[in-house]
C-alpha cells in the first residue's frame, strides 16, 4: 500500500480531514523534481546541477537500504531500515578494518559490552562520518561556498566550507571536526581534521581519533543516488589508510522530523 | 476494567524465530533476544517521544495481579513513516504484544509484534537488514 493511500484510508477511518492526518507534511509533494508520466519521482533522471554547473546535492538523503517486505511474510518486527555499515563500517572490506593493536582492543572491549559504552546510547551528537549510516534523514543545503548537513538525530548540523580555506592547524577537537571541500570534476572532495579522540565509527565501536584525516568524496550518480566514499587515514587507530563507500538514496515527497534523543532516553538504565 | 485476562508466556531460551530487532539507538544487548514474552492486555498509554516510542500495557498475571508492562517501540519518526500516529492506540485498547524482555527488569521489553484483539497486526513492515548471524569482519 502506498503511503498516500494508507494516509487516505486512515483519514477515512479516523473521520478526520486530510489536513489533519497529513500534518507535518509527511506526504507533501516535493516541487520541482523530475517525475515520470505517472507523476512518480524519476529517480533515474540525471543529477541536477547548480547555476554554476556543479552537481547539486541538495535534498534529503537516507542510506540506500534495499526494501524487502519482510513483515508481510513473518509475524513481524517493527524494524528500522538500517545500513549494515551502521554495525560495522568496514563490513564490506575484505579482511575488515585494519585495526592497530590499540584500536582492536578498544573495539573488542566495546563489542563485548554491547551498547553500554556507545556515545550514541547516551544521546550524544550524530558524529560524521558515522552519521551517514544512522537511520535518520540528512538534509543537504548547498550554496556555491558552503554545504550544510542537517541531521534529524538531535536536530544537529555540520558545516562544510567550499571557499578554499585551509584546514586549521592544531584545532580544538570537536564531534564533527573541521571540513573544507573542493571540486574535482563532478566530485565534491571534503577534507576533515580536528575530530575528537574518542569518537566511534559504528555500533561495534571502531575508533576514530584526533590523529585522523577523513576524506569524503561525494558523487551524485543520478537524481536518486549519491555515493559517499569515506576514506580514513588515522595512524593511531589503523595500520593503513582505508576507504568504504556508502550509498545514499534521495528522499522525496516527505519531510524531516526532529528526533531529540534526550527527550525520553530510557535504555541506559537497562544496562545496570 | 483496566485489564483483561491475559496469557503471559515466557519462552526463555527458545531460539529466535524471527530476526531480532535492530534499533536506531544502539545495540540491543540490554534485551535477551533469545527469550520471548507474549502478553494480552490493555493499553494504558502510548508514549510518543524520542528516541523510542513506548507502549504501556496492563496485564493480569497468573496470580491475578495487574502488572504494568513497558514496551519499547521504534522512534516516533519511524512509526510515523510507517503510517502510525500518536492516536493509533488509545487507552483501553486491547492488544497482544510479543517481545524480547530486558535482562534485568521483569516488566520491560522491546516489542517485536503488536496485534489488536482480532489478531490483526498493527505494525506494517518495512526492511529488516540487520543480520546478527553475519559476524562483522575484523571482530576477532
Amino acid at each position: 500500500m502506498t503511503r498516500a493511500l494508507r494516509s487516505a484510508l486512515l483519514a477515512v477511518a479516523l473521520g478526520a480531514s486530510p489536513a489533519v492526518v497529513l500534518a507535518q507534511w509527511l506526504d507533501y509533494r516535493t516541487p520541482g523534481i523530475p517525475r515520470t508520466e505517472s507523476g512518480a519521482p524519476d529517480l533515474k533522471a540525471p543529477a541536477p546541477r547548480t547555476r554554476d554547473g556543479k552537481p547539486d546535492f541538495s535534498g534529503m538523503w537516507f542510506a540506500n537500504v534495499p526494501a524487502k517486505d519482510y513483515c508481510k511474510e513473518k509475524d513481524c518486527i517493527q524494524e528500522e531500515r538500517m545500513a549494515r555499515e551502521q554495525i560495522n563500517l568496514g563490513i564490506k572490506l575484505e579482511g575488515g578494518l585494519p585495526y592497530t593493536d590499540w584500536s582492536k582492543e578498544q573495539m573488542t572491549k566495546r563489542r563485548a559490552h554491547g551498547g553500554r559504552d556507545d556515545p550514541h546510547t547516551y544521546c550524544m551528537p550524530p558524529n560524521f562520518p558515522r552519521a551517514w549510516t544512522l537511520p535518520q534523514y540528512i538534509k543537504v543545503i548547498q550554496t556555491p561556498t558552503e554545504m550544510v548537513l542537517l541531521h534529524e538525530f538531535n536536530a544537529a548540523y555540520r558545516e562544510i566550507f567550499i571557499d578554499g580555506r585551509a584546514l586549521p592547524e592544531n584545532p580544538n577537537p570537536t564531534w564533527n571536526g573541521y571540513s573544507s571541500a573542493h571540486w574535482e570534476g563532478d566530485t565534491l572532495v571534503i577534507e576533515t581534521n580536528g575530530i575528537r579522540d574518542d569518537m566511534w565509527l559504528d555500533i561495534q565501536g571502531s575508533p576514530v581519533t584526533e590523529s585522523a584525516r577523513v576524506t569524503e568524496r561525494l558523487k551524485r550518480v543520478n537524481f536518486g543516488i549519491m555515493q559517499v566514499e569515506i576514506a580514513v587515514n588515522d595512524p593511531k587507530a589503523y595500520t593503513r589508510p582505508w576507504s568504504v563507500t556508502v550509498e545514499m538514496a534521495m528522499q522525496v515527497d516527505t519531510t524531516m522530523l526532529e528526533e531529540i534523543c534526550l527527550d525520553d532516553e530510557q535504555d541506559v538504565k537497562l544496562y545496570k | 476494567m483496566n485489564s483483561r485476562s491475559l496469557t503471559l508466556l515466557m519462552l526463555v531460551g527458545a531460539s529466535v524465530a524471527s530476526a531480532p530487532p535492530a534499533r536506531a539507538h544502539h545495540s540491543q544487548s540490554e534485551f535477551d533476544l533469545r527469550a520471548k514474552i507474549e502478553v494480552d492486555g490493555t493499553v494504558t498509554k502510548l508514549e510518543w517521544k524520542s528516541p523510542h516510542g513506548r507502549l504501556y500495557v496492563d496485564v493480569k498475571n497468573e496470580k491475578g495481579e495487574v502488572e504494568s508492562w513497558n514496551f519499547e517501540l521504534p522512534s516516533p519518526n519511524t512509526l510515523m513513516r510507517r503510517g502510525w500516529t500518536r492516536d493509533t492506540l488509545k487507552t483501553g485498547d486491547r492488544v497482544k504484544v510479543a517481545g524480547a524482555p530486558a535482562r534485568n527488569f521483569p516488566t520491560i521489553a522491546i516489542a517485536t509484534s503488536i496485534k489488536d484483539a482480532n489478531d490483526k497486526p498493527l505494525f506494517t513492515g518495512t526492511t529488516q537488514i540487520y543480520e546478527p548471524e553475519a559476524e562483522p569482519k575484523g571482530a576477532e
